[in-house]
């Protein structure tokens, strides 16, 4: 296969882009691929105009303005705007782009593909003034937009207090904040917190705000139901403990995400080992703090080699650029050794406050207490909770024989918004391990993909008709 | 022999390979008071059986077995009735298309074979055409017409199947890829088994095994070559009705249609890349894209449409490209069924006639005799030994 550069990077985040900068300065041919309009990610995403004179600047916004400075001066080629459709071992890399399609290839891949958010169902959780908390984060952040007027803030992580704090800033009114998490599990958080001052400090700060608007919150609960009343919701709120009175307030907005996982697209795409963090909640590609999967040449980093935020992200795109050159005999293991040690010994302090942060976004079984029979939880192909409990009362003991039997995950998501359900009703009912059940079978395209991309202006006659099958 | 242990599970039919084939065999044992197994590696319905087109059509079947497909066909469209719940059998029109004078000629010749076979085929022109599809590309010159055509949404089938399956006691092991087939001195057979089943033992064994028939018979030391066709389907997300036939080209290389839910699927048999003993398929980006081409040539509103998702599965096929089902020589009570050309379609109909064979029914499976591949090939058929 000839090739078009020594290594092709997907997801031009904070860990794709430091993989790229590390990576080119140890001579080696880089090509950056994102399917976002600017390089930055999740986290420092490109705001746009509006946001830029309406939201205050932040350490985040900084941040992300210098990374992609320093792209911009690098010369590395990023491909922005082009979303990766398949990839196939080798490694060639098929990436749509408006209505085009473009193909590479490289002997080495990284993934660097971020977080995806995760979603448990409830009742008229379809209504559209229920967004993802993520979907949100997003919004307020790039958009500089409002979800509603008054938003209830709900799920786990804290994802929460970093949404609530940005409502606030934009001027809009946070009616509550409803948290999965005990308010014990928020102490045993704290208390590594030490170890990352900057996030420290900054949770505290948007603690203090909180508070001083006394907006209420609430630990160990989660959403149950959102009822449409003309242009407002009824959100009713309940104790997750077991004690405690449904509470249920009025609001225009509800922002609802359960923590992020890693998205695994690319490393299930090319069969990589996969390992089910039970702490977490989640599947995984199996990798090195470097990087390196089971595949030779694949590389995993960033969030996508399980959550574990920004700061992490940034170390371990630094480690996968130097373990690349290493590897492709740019640098030899002394070499190697001594640029990676302060960078490791930097991670591993993060990565107790990380770990813990994981637990904290890990709303263990909470699909179970929170749906009716009826309730949808593929919102793709309307598959209600009972339709998936059939199924599985008549046999299906594996994931994808669920799907098969239900269509719960093959609409144009993919399964990305209901796996995490499907995994815990299934788990649940055949008490089996969630692990044991296994994820969903990852098929191209990724993301769905015209028709006219695909093929694109032809005559009848260019198309290789294979010959005529037998009579 | 093999050593068996008191805990063995004894069946009067242990049938290995649980797609269409192995399945209906399973089912009608079962039901005939039988104890059966049907014992699958992975999950029922999870291979050909559970990921193929699901078209009941006739244009493109090996001529050969159209009396069998039309009767298949009319059992998907009574699933009801015998397999105890409707599956969305959806019966249509179809029509093959010919954009060319070679094309015009091939669906006259194909038409001809077909119609000599009991498919109710007529060719017509390609205005005709157009007013029985008005979604089909205006270029088109002629097709042939086929009243009786339509298709099944696949994935349901398998739980449907595995409803009947329990109602008629039939044991489902899953899980338990079977390793190895030995004779017993004292008759049947004992199975080994990988899973939870450890080994049954069995007085009557059927091989189903679809692509992996070849691995089957060879623990018996039979050598029959079968090849593995690596077939690809498109499907889109929901769009607005753009079509209202199953519709094919002249030389078999499309199949389209257009589901309740608004989905179209694409396939006719377009390759892919794959290893049946590993696992594993990989999509040849160029097929993927001649498939669609052909496809939005065909039905032009396509090009509208997004791809959601591509797959391959694992179609069998002989030296002949005709099935094997029957009684294997020289071995008593061992039986096959597979490599059956657009199996799906006939697949519950020969499924049930291997179970007539089976318990002793005179049925005609002359044409489908393994006999015609094995070495050890053996005239006298076990019904006369
Ligand atoms: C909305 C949101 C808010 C978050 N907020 C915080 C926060 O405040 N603090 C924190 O520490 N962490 C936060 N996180 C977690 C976040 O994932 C990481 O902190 C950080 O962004 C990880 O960087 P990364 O480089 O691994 O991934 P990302 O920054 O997510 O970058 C991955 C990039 O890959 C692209 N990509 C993915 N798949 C493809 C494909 N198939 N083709 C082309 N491009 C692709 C994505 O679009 C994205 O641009 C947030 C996550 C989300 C989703
Ligand atoms: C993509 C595709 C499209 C198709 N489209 C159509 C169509 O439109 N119309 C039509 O009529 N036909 C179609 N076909 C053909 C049809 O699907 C097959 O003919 C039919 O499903 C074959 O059924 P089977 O039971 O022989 O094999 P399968 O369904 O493949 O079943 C074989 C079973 O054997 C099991 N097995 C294998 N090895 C072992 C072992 N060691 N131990 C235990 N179990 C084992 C497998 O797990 C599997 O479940 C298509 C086929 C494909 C692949």
């Amino acid at each position: 296969m000839k090739h078009d550069c020594d290594c092709i990077i997907v997801g031009a985040g904070v860990a794709g882009a430091m993989t790229a900068l590390v990576a080119q300065r140890h001579g080696l041919h880089v090509i950056v691929v994102d399917d976002n309009a600017t390089p930055g990610g999740q986290v420092y995403r490109q705001p746009s105009p509006y946001a830029r004179a309406h939201v205050p600047a932040d350490a985040e916004r900084r941040e992300g303005d210098h990374l992609r400075d320093k792209l911009r001066t690098s010369g590395i080629e990023i491909r922005s705007g082009h979303s990766v459709w398949s990839v196939t071992a080798g490694f060639r890399v098929e990436l749509c782009h408006d209505e085009a399609m473009a193909s590479l290839s490289a002997p080495v891949l990284v993934g660097a593909t971020g977080a995806t958010e995760r979603f448990h169902p409830f009742e008229g959780w379809t209504d559209p003034a229920v967004t993802g908390l993520a979907a949100a984060s997003i919004l307020l952040r790039a958009g500089g937009i409002l979800p509603g007027q008054r938003t209830v803030v709900a799920g786990s992580g804290p994802l929460l207090f970093s949404v609530a704090h940005q409502i606030m800033e934009l001027g809009g009114e946070v009616a509550a904040i409803v948290d999965t998490a005990s308010t014990a599990q928020w102490a045993r958080m704290g208390a590594t917190l030490v170890l990352d001052a900057a996030r420290m400090g900054q949770g505290l700060a948007w603690m203090r705000e909180i508070r001083r608007r006394k907006i209420p919150i609430h630990h160990r609960a989660c959403v149950r139901s959102v009822t449409r009343r003309g242009s407002v919701v009824d959100v009713t709120i309940r104790s997750l403990a077991g004690n405690g009175r449904d509470v249920t307030i009025a609001a225009d907005a509800v922002a609802c995400g359960y923590g992020l996982r890693p998205s695994t697209d690319l490393s299930r795409l090319l069969h990589a080992r996969h390992d089910y963090d039970g702490a977490a909640g989640y599947w995984q590609c199996a990798a090195d703090p470097y990087g390196r999967s089971s595949i030779d040449g694949f590389y995993v980093s960033g969030d996508g080699a399980g959550i574990r935020g920004a700061s992490v992200a940034r170390l371990r795109g630094i480690l996968s650029g130097h373990a690349i050159a290493h590897d492709m005999g740019r640098i030899d293991s002394t070499t190697f050794a001594d640029l990676c040690r302060p960078v490791l010994s930097r991670l591993r302090r993060l990565d107790v406050v990380s770990r813990q942060m994981v637990r904290l976004m890990n709303p263990g079984g909470i699909v179970l207490a929170n749906t009716e029979a009826d309730t949808p939880v593929c919102r793709c192909e309307r598959v209600s909770r009972a339709t998936i409990e059939q199924a599985i009362d008549d046999g299906a003991h594996e994931i994808n024989q669920v799907k098969s039997w239900t269509r719960c995950g093959m609409g144009p998501c993919q399964g990305r918004m209901c796996e995490d359900s499907v995994r815990q009703l299934l788990a649940h009912r055949t008490h089996q391990g969630p692990d044991v059940v296994g994820h969903y079978t990852t098929r191209m395209p990724l993301r769905p993909l015209p028709v006219q991309a695909v093929t694109g202006t032809y005559t009848y006659a260019d198309i290789p008709l294979p010959k005529a099958a037998p009579l | 022999m093999s050593v068996r242990t008191s805990s063995t599970h004894r069946y009067d039919a242990v049938i290995i390979g649980s797609g269409v084939m192995g399945a209906t065999t399973a089912l009608m044992l079962g039901r005939a008071g039988l104890k059966t197994a049907l014992v699958d590696r992975r999950s029922i319905f999870r291979e050909a059986s559970g990921v193929n087109a699901g078209t009941l059509t006739l244009h493109m079947i090996r001529a050969g077995l159209i009396p069998h497909a039309m009767r298949g066909r009319e059992m998907w469209l009574n699933a009801r009735e015998w397999l105890g719940r409707d599956v969305g059998a959806t019966a249509t029109p179809g029509l093959s298309l010919a954009f060319t004078p070679a094309e015009c000629e091939l669906v006259e010749q194909r038409a001809t074979v077909r119609r000599e076979m009991g498919a109710p085929i007529e060719v017509i022109s390609g205005a005709r055409a157009r007013e029985i599809e008005p979604g089909a590309n205006p270029d088109v010159l002629a097709a042939a017409y086929c009243p009786l055509d339509g298709f099944i949404p696949t994935y349901v089938v398998g739980q449907a199947y595995a409803r009947a399956l329990a109602q008629a006691g039939v044991d489902v092991l899953e899980d338990c890829p079977v390793s190895d087939v030995t004779p017993c001195d004292g008759g049947g057979y004992d199975i080994v088994t990988g899973g939870r089943a450890g080994m049954v033992h069995g007085t009557r064994v059927v091989f189903a095994g679809g692509v992996w028939l070849q691995r089957m018979l060879a623990w018996l030391g039979l050598n029959v070559r079968i090849r593995c066709l690596i077939n690809q389907l498109v499907v889109t997300e929901r769009m607005p009705p753009v079509m209202n036939n199953v519709i094919s080209i002249a030389n078999g290389l499309l199949s389209l249609k257009q589901f309740q839910n608004g989905t179209v699927l694409i396939g006719g048999g377009w390759q892919g890349e794959g290893n049946i003993d590993e696992g594993g398929t990989r999509v040849i980006p160029e097929n993927l894209q001649g498939n669609v081409r052909l496809a939005r040539h065909t039905i032009p509103r396509l090009d509208q449409s997004r791809i959601v998702r591509v797959w391959l599965g694992l179609e069998s096929e002989t030296d002949d490209a005709m099935p094997i089902i029957g009684s294997i020589p020289t071995y008593d009570n061992a039986f096959v069924i597979g490599c059956v050309h657009s199996g799906f379609t006939s697949g519950p109909y020969m499924g049930a006639l291997l179970a007539r064979h089976i318990l002793g029914e005179d049925v005609d499976l002359a044409a489908f005799d393994i006999g015609r591949f094995t070495a050890m090939a053996s005239p006298v058929s076990q019904e006369e030994k």
